[in-house]
């Protein structure tokens, strides 16, 4: 039989579908990250806070033994669900984890595109979700081990210090609002770098773009509150938003007058976009039958 | 037979200029520009807005001149003038590695630094352009009553001019950062919106170890109100030091940069 | 002839990686194919002589003056790279008169050699055409293109088949037998072998970093005494002309196949073989349908010097 006579068909066998199919876009993704020079330090650097509030919980249980430093600061050190949400909404934390994502997370889908790399990926058998799914769980690990991992960790060691279920029976809800609000956190913010990322080929475009839109939503938001004096232009900021869902899932009072379901509908309208423009990159690579 | 030194400056011009022409056509084509240019409207949609909204309310709650000093200035000088020289100083060396073009200048008969001058002058016009637009158009909407007021133009052009010198200035900066660092995005950013903001905190001499000191220096007037704090503990130099500063350290950065740029070897990563 | 490209000593390391070893080399005009598996080195040797990279150790000069740093050199150098780069948002036209523009062209000059050059890539009807546009092959003539667009001494070509079709690249090749006609000085690298057997018999082979061996491939191959050569002789009775052939001292080696009717012989002097190769077939009536030589090419000598 000549080649000429030989026609190409798709292999019509089964396929035997591996249980997590997006998981070695994960694997590799994270270890590539830690290659990167300087992402090890910068990493451990940004979870100097969660340290800090570590040993903050320590002090409250020895309040008496550190008494004399913390004169008239003993409000600070209450651990109620205040304290979480300090720590899991705080500038800082958030501006961390805008860094993290500019260091490691703006290459992810931009070196794909750069690369012609889509079509490697879809010659397997892996559909879009799993490509989505892997490329967030890159970011989604060091993203909750910013969030999720010290905030079950202040829990635990609360309870360790305080030698009692004490804090379990005041704030039962609390282990369930750290777990819900620090995946709303991160799965928001994988959303939105995948998003930035697959609109450009260029890494370094994209950089500057996952920042300067965090950044810029923060000061339109600021300058519309001068101009219009209504909390509702808060809605602009990502930061204020991530911030007033902490506050509703901690039981705490938000910082702006706004129901929080709009906040809600901000962030989801973000990952929303990040679907459909994944869709519509993909679309054009998919292996046809 | 080693050529004479008039002749050398001449070919360095030269090839200057014809670097010059041949970026700020391939920028003007890319569609990075385009972004960037809408980018650089926002603070015209702003503005618009806010005029929209004077009009329509009977009692504006900011004023025009408050509204250009301490809204505008501010959203301008410390954030769009950094992301501007952000992105097109560090692309001056950095997009010749990431695209694998650097081989096609390097190996012309004009001398490295010209690129590096040529490159930074075309990306340089190139955003000033876009900053003069957004601010003239900016303040021909907010004062569009007032026009013909002769005495309104010199101070236009006085932030106008200090935000062009910020950008030669940052974009020097980044110029230099992108030529002996890969990751040159990051340390702007941090540069940029954590130094150049937390040391103006510092109070004395620490203050003059930023770029955005010297700017601020230039500025006819400054905000007050909600967006004082932006400018707190500022001790401003006198406007002919922060003059020659901001020139001797633009100077500076952009002849480090030609020196890494002709000293180093720059490997691509395969 | 003079050496027009000078190399002493030439050695670049890649933090711990070994780059390039102790390269001497002295290249005259004409075309000396650079030859070598991926990784050998090819492309290190290249940058240096492009002034790309500094060499750790030795020197590079052409005609005398040193390569790094001295731009003026480039007036007289066309390198066309091996990475598929360009600035992809403008034309062909507006790349090469572009790029043209560095050498201090008059524009009407530039006009007509930017015209010229696409004309000699058959680019010519596609040079308003944005190069993102353009097709693998396209794009790798252009690169040739910008490479030669300002009429160099030197021209170095780093892989410039690659991606070609099998036309474009028998074009390319006429192309640099064109200018080794006009007194130039050329080096081309490659990995495939054909390739360059087919643009130059003067060759230099590397291997990790290394010159295993330099000149005319025939020459290469006799110095390699150690190896015997092959001759393959297809013809009507083979067995016959085997039993001939073992009875001759220079004989070392004989086995049929692999093909039918295929005789193949190991000998450690292919002159006397082929003295007496005619005498035996004459004389026996022997119909030969073919004789080939099959190591007496690029892959065979390149593997006996590589040590396979």
């Amino acid at each position: 039989m000549t080649i000429r006579e030989k026609g190409y068909t798709h292999w019509d066998g089964h396929l035997l579908q591996t249980r997590f199919p997006w998981w070695p876009i994960t694997r590799t993704g994270i270890k590539l990250t830690f290659k990167i020079k300087g992402f090890r330090l910068f990493f451990v650097f940004s979870l100097i806070p969660s340290i800090i509030y570590l040993v903050g919980i320590y002090v409250s249980e020895r309040m008496e033994n550190f008494r004399f430093m913390i004169k008239g600061s003993e409000k600070i050190l209450q651990i109620n669900p205040g304290y979480f949400k300090s720590y899991l909404t705080g500038d800082f934390l958030l501006f961390m984890m805008v860094m993290l994502l500019v260091f490691g997370g703006a290459r992810l889908i931009s070196d794909d595109l750069k690369n012609n790399a889509l079509q490697l990926y879809f010659s397997r058998p892996i559909q879009t979700k799993d490509y989505f799914l892997g490329k967030a769980s890159i970011l989604l690990f060091f993203l909750l081990i910013l969030t999720l991992v010290p905030g079950l960790v202040f829990f635990l060691f609360k309870l360790i210090f305080a030698a009692s279920f004490a804090f379990v029976v005041a704030y039962p809800w609390l282990l369930l609002s750290i777990i819900i609000y620090s995946l709303l956190v991160t799965v928001f913010f994988a959303s939105y770098t995948l998003l930035l990322s697959s609109l450009s080929k260029n890494k370094r475009y994209v950089a500057v773009l996952i920042f300067a839109v965090y950044l810029f939503s923060d000061i339109i938001s600021a300058i519309l509150n001068e101009i219009f004096r209504t909390p509702y232009v808060f809605l602009f900021s990502l930061k204020v938003n991530l911030q007033q869902m902490g506050a509703l899932l901690f039981q705490q009072k938000a910082q702006y007058a706004v129901p929080w379901f709009y906040s809600f509908l901000v962030l989801a309208a973000v990952c929303a976009l990040t679907v459909l423009v994944l869709r519509k990159k993909i679309k054009g690579v998919e292996v046809i039958k | 037979m080693a050529e004479p030194k008039s002749t050398q400056g001449s070919l360095t011009i030269r090839s200057v200029g014809e670097v010059f022409s041949f970026f700020l056509f391939l920028a003007r084509r890319a569609k990075k520009t385009k972004v960037f240019f809408f980018l650089s409207l926002l603070p015209v949609v702003l503005v618009l807005v806010i005029k929209v909204n004077q009009i329509l309310s009977s009692n504006p709650s900011v004023s025009v001149t408050s509204v250009f000093s301490n809204i505008l200035m501010v959203f301008d000088l410390q954030f769009l003038v950094l992301i501007l020289a952000l992105f097109y100083g560090t692309s001056v060396c950095s997009e010749e590695l990431e695209g694998k073009t650097l081989p096609y200048l390097a190996t012309r008969p004009i001398p490295k630094s010209a690129i590096i001058l040529g490159k930074y002058a075309a990306y340089t016009l190139l955003i000033v352009i876009m900053m003069a637009v957004s601010l003239v158009l900016s303040f021909m909407i907010l004062n569009s009553s007032r026009l013909l007021t002769v005495s309104l133009y010199p101070e236009l052009l006085r932030y106008l001019g200090v935000l062009v010198l910020g950008l030669i200035c940052y974009t020097a900066f980044f110029t230099l950062l992108g030529t002996i660092m890969k990751r040159a995005i990051l340390l702007g950013l941090v540069f940029g919106f954590g130094w150049e903001s937390v040391i103006q905190y510092f109070p004395g001499s620490t203050q003059r170890f930023s770029i955005v000191h010297y700017l601020k220096s230039l500025l006819p007037s400054y905000p007050s109100g909600g967006f004082s704090f932006l400018l707190f503990r500022l001790e401003p130099t006198r406007p002919g030091l922060a003059l020659l500063a901001l020139a001797l350290l633009t100077a500076a950065f952009l002849a480090l940069a030609c020196l890494a740029f002709t000293y180093k070897e720059y490997i691509f990563e395969d | 002839m003079t050496a027009v490209i000078e190399t002493k000593a030439l050695s670049k390391w890649y933090g711990n990686v070994l780059g390039l070893s102790d390269v001497s080399l002295q290249i005259e005009a004409g075309i000396t194919g650079l030859l070598g598996p991926n990784g050998a080195g090819k492309s290190t040797f290249m940058k240096l002589l492009t002034g790309q990279m500094k060499p750790n150790i030795g020197e590079v000069r052409i005609s005398g003056s040193r390569v790094w740093n001295n731009f003026g050199l480039f007036a007289r150098i066309g390198f066309c790279q091996e990475q598929d780069s360009f600035y992809e948002e403008v034309t062909g036209w507006e790349f090469i008169a572009g790029l043209l523009k560095f050498f201090h062209f008059s524009p009407a000059e530039i006009k007509t050699r930017a015209e010229k050059a696409l004309e000699i890539v058959e680019l010519l009807n596609d040079k308003d055409r944005l190069i993102r546009a353009y097709s693998r092959g396209m794009r790798q003539r252009l690169k040739f293109a910008q490479a030669i667009a300002h009429d160099p001494e030197i021209i170095i070509l780093d892989e410039p088949l690659n991606g070609l079709d099998p036309l474009g690249k028998r074009k390319l090749i006429h192309l640099v037998k064109d200018y080794k006609s006009q007194g130039k000085v050329i080096i081309v690298s490659s990995h495939v072998l054909p390739e360059i057997e087919a643009m130059t018999s003067n060759i230099v082979l590397i291997h990790q970093g290394k010159i295993l061996a330099r000149g005319d491939i025939h020459y290469i191959r006799d110095l390699i005494e150690s190896h015997p050569h092959i001759i393959s002789i297809k013809c009507s009775r083979p067995r016959e002309l085997a039993s001939k052939f073992i009875a001759q001292d220079f004989i070392l080696k004989v086995t049929f196949g692999p093909e039918p009717e295929t005789l193949t012989v190991e000998t450690h002097n292919r002159d006397k073989l082929f003295g007496l190769l005619p005498a035996l077939l004459l004389d026996n009536g022997i119909e030969v349908e073919e004789i080939t030589s099959p190591d007496d090419n690029l892959q065979a000598v390149f593997d006996y010097l590589v040590g396979k």
